[in-house]
């Protein structure tokens, strides 16, 4: 018998991968950064202006708004080239100095401090809630084809992912709040509860401090505002993972299953749900980023004090440090969501592995 | 030929497919003796892959309709129920499918994917289980099979893989063994050691091997016994020296016709058979191979022909009306 020897990849590669992976980050976020800069200067109508009229009891002459308006261009250092703007702008982006609010003059990192958690809450537990629902039905309508219960299960999910946000939002805010009563619809928190925020993450500010008394209005609150987010996203997995299934079902390693004796659902444990998992994963990463779409929306029926809530109060103020910290942070969530799902891959697919 | 291992009779496998209903195996009888090697041959579509997997039960679904016996250790493995075919599956009889690539799982590695063989039969501690693995992939000619078990398949040769899933089929010991084109993928140098591989287990640990081909060298190679098929039939049956050098059906000699040979005249073009194979849901009423036969007569439409002993020695079966003497004539290729 001839020798032969096998090259099993050293084991330094896989790190260095994670490595090259996470050194794209920050390249990723100058980027985002750059373009959050450039798109707040061209929306139409400038900070000055309306803080200049805003600011008086409204009879002021167009004159004395233009000098006022000059003079908070001043203030704000919105008279200086954009160039510059634009460098002092990186500059305190380094320090993780967002700036000041234009109205209130609030540290824009310590706003998001509170609502970043708020949101991070909101889309995690809408992408379980998502990604329970979809998994069961998509594999159920796969194993199940050609049946009503495939039949069913896909129409249902093609009308959940088709509800827009706002729809669902309000319907369940009629529902379940003001008709059965069942739930809270508007904040984080009931305000009569005396909560101190120190992570501002309730879940954990809750076991740190010992209140458990604080996780079941938690999740009161966060359920309804998770649930409206999460079902047009759980329509849409279900269909993904029901066509990843049936594919995988197909795979010959599966008939190989077979041939071992093994039982259907051993079968669909060992060998299909994680060879079916890399198009799903795929898909949840790129999910997450209109889930963040959708809690921007979410947030502001809902009134919960997230960072989608804080994005629209900004734009609607021309308030340009708080829309760029809101959507560098909407940003930032993301890209880092997608470094897991490539993470994930590699953990799931050692074919991936090589660099 | 030795004692009857498994015993096939009036196997009929049909598809439902838009067109209708597909007979992949339109009536089959055949024996299997205990420790032989029996090559079943015949173009794609012909049946030999659907015949060995209605064996097991790998082809059963809601579009399947398998009706006849498979008679095999006092049970009837065509009535028998799910469950108790799993039991015989990887157990009593194995299967090394073709293109180990796409039948190995990608996510694990082959140690798992072999010790996973043994665990579904066997009452092993998992650590037990690996170093079996281990060992059979050392038995299966893999020179450093502790490394190698721990490799996923990709990062194996296409003929180390092939080993693997050898050693998945001989995990249990079984003593059938169904080898579906396991040298197809292969180069010529790789077949020729699965091919000895698997003449090994035969000799060593008397298994008896079903071994599906078109290719009627590996045939030559290993076979103790030949079936050809065409369109869901068996239309010569007999021993490897009989099949090959004294063919009777027409189908075979034509098929041997287009093999090229090494020794013979260098031809501008090999001969092959005129026409295509039956894919169709419709049969003709007679031999199916009459309308691509050189010797077809008016009768050979009339009915079906039987697999009978015909002008071969005893056990050498064919399915063709002719007299010898029309099968015999010359004809211009």
């Amino acid at each position: 018998m001839t020798t032969m020897t096998i090259t099993v990849p050293p084991r330094l590669r896989t790190p260095w991968l994670i490595v090259k992976r996470l050194l794209a980050v920050p390249l990723v976020m100058l980027a985002l950064a750059t373009l959050v800069f450039i798109a707040m200067r061209l929306l139409p109508g400038s900070p000055a202006t309306s803080l200049a009229a805003g600011g008086s009891s409204g009879n002021m002459t167009a004159a004395e708004i233009t000098a006022n308006a000059a003079k908070i261009n001043e203030a704000l250092g919105l008279d200086k080239p954009l160039y510059e703007q634009y460098f002092t702008f990186l500059g305190d982006l380094l320090t993780m100095d967002l700036g000041h609010s234009f109205y209130g003059n609030n540290s824009i990192t310590k706003l998001l401090g509170d609502s970043l958690p708020a949101t991070i809450e909101l889309t995690v537990a809408s992408m379980l809630i998502a990604v329970l629902i979809g998994m069961v039905t998509g594999v159920l309508a796969a194993l199940r084809r050609g049946t009503w219960i495939d039949t069913a299960t896909r129409a249902i999910g093609t009308v959940s992912f088709s509800l827009p946000w706002f729809a669902l939002g309000v319907l369940s805010i009629v529902v379940f709040g003001v008709w059965l009563r069942w739930l809270p619809v508007i904040g984080r928190l009931p305000n009569a509860l005396d909560y101190q925020p120190f992570t501002n993450f309730v879940l954990l500010d809750a076991i740190l401090q010992d209140r458990p008394e604080l996780i079941l209005p938690w999740l009161e609150h966060l359920l309804l505002p998770a649930t409206t987010l999460a079902l047009s996203m759980a329509g849409f997995i279900t269909r993904i993972v029901r066509a990843s299934v049936l594919e995988v079902l197909g795979d010959d390693f599966v008939r190989t299953a077979r041939m071992k004796g093994l039982s259907n659902g051993t079968i669909l444990r060992r060998h299909v749900l994680r060879n079916s998992a890399l198009p799903i994963v795929t898909v949840l990463g790129l999910q997450f980023g209109s889930l963040l779409g959708g809690s921007v929306i979410t947030e502001t029926v809902f009134s919960y004090p997230g960072v989608g809530n804080m994005l629209v109060n900004g734009i609607l103020q021309r308030d340009y440090p708080i829309v760029q910290g809101a959507a560098l942070s909407i940003a930032l969530l993301f890209t880092l969501v997608n470094v897991v799902v490539d993470l994930l891959y590699l953990a799931l697919d050692p074919r991936l592995r090589k660099a | 030929m030795s004692d009857a291992l498994l015993e096939i009779k009036g196997l009929r496998v049909e598809f439902d497919v838009p067109a209708g209903r597909l007979p992949a195996v339109a009536g089959i009888d055949l024996t299997l003796g205990r420790g032989e090697i029996l090559a079943l041959v015949g173009e794609s579509g012909s049946g030999k892959s659907a015949l060995s997997m209605s064996l097991v039960g790998l082809n059963r679904g809601p579009r399947a309709h398998i009706s006849g016996e498979v008679l095999f250790g006092g049970r009837d493995l065509v009535a028998a129920g799910e469950k108790e075919l799993r039991d015989v599956r990887g157990k009593d009889i194995a299967v090394v499918f073709q293109d180990a690539l796409a039948a190995l799982n990608p996510t694990q590695k082959v140690g798992d994917q072999v010790a996973e063989m043994i665990r579904t039969h066997r009452k092993t501690t998992k650590k037990a289980a690996w170093a079996r693995a281990e060992e059979l992939l050392g038995e299966v000619g893999i020179a450093n099979p502790r490394q190698a078990a721990r490799a996923y398949p990709h990062q194996l040769s296409g003929g180390m893989r092939q080993r693997v899933m050898i050693a998945i089929g001989l995990a249990n010991d079984p003593s059938v063994l169904i080898a579906d084109e396991p040298t197809t993928a292969l180069d010529v140098t790789i077949q020729a050691q699965v091919l000895r591989l698997l003449k090994k287990l035969q000799t060593e640990h008397g298994t008896t091997i079903v071994l599906i081909t078109h290719d009627l060298g590996v045939v030559a190679e290993v076979a103790d016994r030949v079936a050809v098929m065409y369109a869901g039939r068996i239309v010569e049956q007999g021993t490897r020296d009989e099949v090959l050098f004294s063919p009777q059906h027409p189908y075979t000699m034509a098929l041997l016709n287009s093999v090229p040979r090494v020794d013979g005249p260098a031809l501008d073009r090999l001969p092959a058979i005129a026409g295509s194979p039956l894919t169709g849901v419709t049969r003709p009423s007679g031999c199916a191979f009459a309308p691509r036969c050189s010797f077809a007569e008016d009768a050979c439409d009339s009915a079906v022909p039987q697999l009978l002993q015909r002008y071969g020695q005893s056990g050498h079966l064919d399915a063709c009306l002719l007299d010898e003497a029309a099968r015999r004539r010359e004809v211009a290729l």
